[in-house]
């Protein structure tokens, strides 16, 4: 019943989206087709002040409210080879230098996991239902559910109807970020799971999925890195211009995939096989390996179990299934990886 | 330099408001419990002079409160390990690194401090010596694991921000000995400032220093025509460019902040501080 | 005193003014003149004469010079190969930064032409400069000081 209320809202959604305008095919901010439009248009409500307080005391007694799980825990799966986790929504907040044990300095990003929560369970033969499934159209579709998570609590007086009506049923409060996982059912969460940053142990591997930084609309110089043209020497006005984009004869028109000036950034890239070095749990912050993940300082990513070959979870190493029940477990705060120098211990030596 | 008084005026004026919080948003930041706002403590006149690296980078894209509170954690904890002594550009210092290399795995290194920058845990300085006649050069990462031990051999400072003309500058002026002894500095006294004059070998140099406005040098000794588009490249208008200094700055407001975070850690960084000041007091006198 | 402190000045500049786009990013490429720091007959007469060797060729595949590289240089009229002690460019932190472009000449089979050392080299290449050397009588006596420096 949970995912009729969420198809309803998602026929709403289709059919107001169908007039937005849209001027460059680059440009068009989209949203996924299962998510209404989040924020609506603020008006002056003209609430007294006393209306106005109530109503944020309303809704922080339901933020602290212990458990929102609102029905029974679900049998939890057990692990095999062939089992996709959830991944997790994480904001990146900054990076900088950590050490390993032999002095070797390393670049690592910090993911701030801000308050993960499953939203619902979509089963494999509703998740097949849906018209935008590739899934669907294969010989043998794959058995594969879904997890809808979001991540950063909202205000709810600032979100429309359609939107809250996700989280209705759940008794969730709303949640500024949404999106969804394909798992395996075994590794399916009833909705109010937390999930935290030690859904990962350091040295796994992870994917990182981000938005790259929005450039706008950009030369061939800094898009492509041509070379431009020389600053003297009788050039005028070409110091930045591409120069030819193709040859006459039997091609006499410029080929696809020329490389032209245009939009350049904010597009969805995929980073694989990143170490996770150390994980604080208090904070619930992920060290993960390198600088480059895509996005600015503070822009949402999603965290996914790596899907390359040699990065997979193994028998001997396997992922805390389906999640890492922080609140049922003790763990430690800081969780390091082995190769790495944890600072509170004493310098390096090298033995003769 | 930040002078009080235009930086009240400015955020007085031209702040922008706070943007309003959400009552449902759970703030990415929440201050511990064990900082409660009754020990507050006033910023040390010498906290941003003396801890430099502890103020984040102020360029707003990077800023994230989070990022910064758990790097200035993982700063403090390596403090605590190895103890990092007050310094400044022109003071004279040996530091201790791990070395595989080395015969005796250790490795030491006598020399000036003429550049230092960086901020949080990438936080570096650079050390200049002249050994057999040879110039060089090292830069150290404040919070490396490698360090093993970092002396101030002399505290003091110089007339200039950065001493990388000391690259173009008589070898006399960078030469220091590698057994040299650590110098007495009475307790409580103020940092001495050294106000030698440096001679500078003839160009050609590493960049223009005639444009440089360098206090620390001896005449440069060149044609009129040198000061002349030197004082083209002049700047005189940045000193009173007072949105540069608030990008390039982090607030009064902020860094009382930063402080407070830190100030149940601030008796043990000053006692190390006045240890290695004793330290240097202690082992002058032999 | 009213010091800005570097960090801040830093800041305020914007990393773009260290990076220099003239000469002096100070690479070592062909044409670059070298300093023989050995005490090889051939190095010395050429640094005394005031002919200092020319890089010809530099044995990596990006065609700049680091410490520990190995190069071919044009001395005196002859083609010598050479092993890079010391550079003057921009260096890794805790990797020593010389205020010249120091070489040790080498022989085909790669050990060195001279039996000293007159400068400090990096501890790194202790190890690879004896494992060069062939074991024969009084050899060069690397020093074990910091970056070297022979005292004996």
């Amino acid at each position: 019943m949970e995912v009729m209320s969420l198809l309803q809202n998602t026929t709403s959604v289709l059919a107001g989206s169908v007039g937005t305008t849209r001027n460059m095919s680059r440009m068009k901010k989209t949203r996924p087709f299962w998510q209404p439009k989040p924020t609506r248009t603020l008006y002056p409500e003209e609430l007294t002040p006393s209306n106005e307080a109530f109503g944020s005391e309303v809704i922080s007694d339901h933020l602290s409210s212990s458990s929102p799980l609102k029905c029974e825990p679900w049998e939890r799966g057990v692990w095999t080879q062939t089992s996709m986790r959830c991944g997790i929504i994480a904001r990146k907040i900054g990076v900088y230098p950590m050490w390993d044990k032999n002095g070797r300095r390393l670049l690592t990003t910090l993911l701030e996991v801000p308050d993960n929560q499953v939203i619902k369970y979509i089963p494999p033969e509703k998740l097949l239902e849906t018209t935008h499934n590739k899934n669907k159209n294969r010989k043998r579709p794959m058995e594969m559910g879904a997890l809808v998570v979001g991540a950063d609590p909202i205000d709810p007086r600032l979100v429309t109807k359609e939107y809250y009506g996700l989280f209705a049923d759940t008794g969730l409060m709303p949640k500024k970020k949404l999106t969804k996982f394909l798992i395996t059912p075994d590794a399916k969460l009833p909705p109010g799971t937390p999930l935290y940053a030690s859904h990962y142990t350091p040295g796994h591997y992870v994917d990182v999925l981000g938005t790259t930084i929005d450039r706008g609309f950009q030369g061939v110089m800094k898009r492509w890195l041509f070379k431009g043209m020389p600053a003297t020497h009788g050039v005028t006005k070409s110091h930045r211009r591409p120069g030819n984009i193709g040859s006459g004869g039997a091609k006499a028109r410029v080929l696809p995939g020329q490389k032209m000036p245009g939009h350049m950034g904010r597009k969805k890239r995929i980073l694989r096989g990143l170490k996770i070095w150390r994980v604080n749990t208090k904070y619930n912050v992920l060290w993960v390996q390198g600088p480059a993940i895509p996005g600015a300082t503070g822009s949402y990513v999603y965290v996914y179990d790596s899907w390359y070959h040699h990065c997979r979870h193994t028998p001997d190493n396997p992922p805390p299934f389906p999640t890492f029940f922080q609140d049922e477990d003790n763990i430690d705060e800081e969780l390091y990886h082995e190769d790495l120098h944890v600072f509170s211990n004493p310098s390096i030596s090298f033995n003769e | 330099m930040l002078s009080a008084v235009p930086r009240r005026i400015f955020h007085t004026f031209f702040r922008k408001p706070p943007a309003q919080r959400v009552t449902a948003k759970v703030p990415p930041y929440i201050r511990d419990q064990d900082s409660n706002t009754d020990n507050e403590q006033p910023l040390p006149h010498d906290f941003r002079i003396v801890y430099p690296e502890f103020l984040p980078d102020p360029r707003p894209e990077w800023r994230n409160r989070l990022r910064e509170r758990l790097e200035r954690n993982d700063m403090l904890t390596r403090r605590s390990v190895v103890a990092i002594p007050e310094f400044y550009i022109g003071s004279i210092m040996a530091v201790t690194v791990g070395d595989p290399n080395a015969s005796d795995k250790t490795n030491r290194f006598v020399g000036i401090c003429i550049s230092r920058g960086g901020t949080g845990l990438r936080a570096w300085f650079n050390l200049r010596n002249v050994i057999d006649h040879q110039g060089l050069e090292i830069m150290y990462e404040m919070y490396s694991p490698l360090i093993r031990n970092i002396e101030v051999l002399r505290l003091e400072k110089r007339l200039d921000e950065e001493l990388l003309y000391l690259r173009d500058a008589l070898p006399e002026y960078s030469t220091f000995p590698l057994d040299m002894e650590p110098e007495l500095l009475p307790e409580g006294a103020p940092v001495p400032i050294n106000d030698i004059k440096v001679k500078l070998k003839p160009r050609p140099w590493h960049e223009r220093w005639e444009r440089k406005n360098l206090q620390g040098v001896q005449d440069l000794g060149l044609p009129q025509r040198f000061y002349n588009k030197a004082k083209l490249h002049e700047k005189p208008w940045e000193k009173y460019d007072l949105m540069m200094e608030y990008r390039a700055t982090i607030p009064e407001e902020e860094q009382a902040d930063i402080f407070q975070e830190i100030a149940p850690h601030y008796q043990q960084l000053e006692s190390s501080r006045r240890q290695s000041k004793r330290r240097l007091a202690q082992t002058s006198r032999y | 005193m009213n010091v800005v402190p570097a960090i801040l000045r830093a800041a305020r500049c914007g990393e773009g003014s260290r990076l220099h786009t003239s000469s002096s990013l100070q690479h070592i490429q062909k044409q670059t003149r070298l300093r023989v720091v050995d005490n090889s007959e051939l190095g010395k007469s050429a640094m005394l004469e005031g002919r200092p060797p020319r890089c010809i060729h530099v044995y990596n595949k990006k065609g700049i010079g680091r410490t520990g590289d190995k190069v071919l240089v044009a001395i005196k009229g002859q083609k010598k190969q050479a092993i890079l002690t010391g550079c003057h460019q921009d260096q890794f932190p805790l990797m020593p930064k010389f205020d010249s472009n120091n070489i040790v000449l080498v022989d085909e089979n790669g050990s060195p032409l001279g039996t000293r050392i007159h400068v400090p080299i990096p501890t790194f290449l202790r190890k690879k400069l004896t494992d060069m050397s062939r074991p024969k009588e009084n050899e060069a006596k690397y020093c074990t000081l910091p970056f070297l420096i022979d005292h004996s």
